[in-house]
């Protein structure tokens, strides 16, 4: 009789998921400074750009949408963004936590009231 | 006017009620109380759908067999949106809440909130520091985006397309772009990095 071996197939570790744009900005949210997120691994201009990237739509649309948050993220002062080299045409993306810029206090409540008075 | 219904006729539409309640208290897992309260809803329901009945078209136990399965998809869909509302669980007064003995309407208090009916204590000293960091982070956007945070404060989306002539769709990203902001200053999303990896 003939027996019936299954062989054991490769193990395949699961890929890292794809960052979003709300999970980088709820890292932002609770990170301490000096913390740091690798928020892609690439040529970011390119990848992100229509027609050259060589990505999925979905992807490309997903890597747009971070970049653009890691960018306001940037303008408002809460992160740094730096680029490590790690291979010919290809950046690891860092952004690395601030200080929480301090701003005057605006209570929703008198935000309401300044806008129904205007 | 539309004709008196038979005896027999009135008997299918009690039957195929029951049968439609019983299937429908069965998917949801509602409590054994709640089965009366549905067979009436779908019943009436019924009842005042019935001058729509044409017996050309077929007989009275197929057209109650539509009209109550349109109702019993109606009854869910609300029954599971009011389930997501309070968390993905049932909430009864008449129940103990998770390790105590008296039911849940003896433990609140009249000015409690929503989170009391969930077992969460929410004291006045967290409201005031939630207060506080909404303050500071509302601080922190971009004029723009103050109108837009005092707008949707008080009225709803609806109402601020109507009076201020923005297109839902530009309106919509306006509030995606608002969610990122609040996020990035630790309002609204979490983060958790095992769950990323």
């Amino acid at each position: 009789m003939e027996m019936f071996v299954m062989h054991p197939t490769a193990f395949i570790p699961a890929k890292p998921r794809p960052l979003t744009d709300i999970e980088f900005c709820a890292w932002i949210g609770q990170a301490m400074p000096g913390d740091r997120l690798e928020y892609h691994r690439g040529f970011l201009g390119i990848d992100a750009t229509a027609v050259i990237s060589t990505l999925p739509e979905p992807d490309r649309r997903r890597l747009g949408a971070l970049a653009s948050a890691a960018r306001r993220a940037f303008e408002a002062a809460l992160v740094h963004l730096v680029q490590v080299r790690v291979g010919p045409d290809r950046f690891a993306y860092l952004a690395i936590a601030r200080t929480k810029p301090r701003h005057a206090p605006i209570p929703l409540s008198q935000l309401i009231a300044t806008e129904e008075a205007a | 006017m539309h004709p008196p219904i038979s005896p027999d006729d009135l008997a299918t539409l009690i039957d195929e009620g029951a049968i439609a309640a019983r299937r429908l208290h069965r998917k949801l897992k509602l409590p054994a109380a709640d089965l009366d309260d549905l067979r009436q809803d779908l019943l009436v329901d019924l009842i005042c759908r019935l001058p729509g009945f044409d017996a050309r078209r077929g007989g009275i136990g197929a057209f109650a067999n539509i009209v109550l399965r349109n109702q019993s998809s109606r009854i869910a869909i609300r029954h599971h949106r009011q389930r997501r509302a309070q968390g993905g669980t049932v909430i009864s007064l008449d129940a103990p809440v998770s390790a105590g003995t008296e039911p849940l309407g003896c433990v609140l208090a009249e000015a409690d909130g929503l989170a009391a009916w969930h077992g969460q204590d929410r004291s006045a000293v967290d409201d005031a520091e939630t207060h506080h960091d909404l303050a500071l982070a509302l601080g922190g956007l971009s004029e723009d985006t103050h109108g837009l945070c005092a707008a949707l404060g008080t009225c709803p989306v609806p109402e601020i397309v109507s009076r201020t002539g923005i297109s839902r769709s530009a309106l919509y990203r306006h509030i995606a772009r608002l969610r990122l902001d609040l996020a990035m200053r630790g309002f609204g999303a979490e983060w958790d990095g095992s769950k990323a990896a």
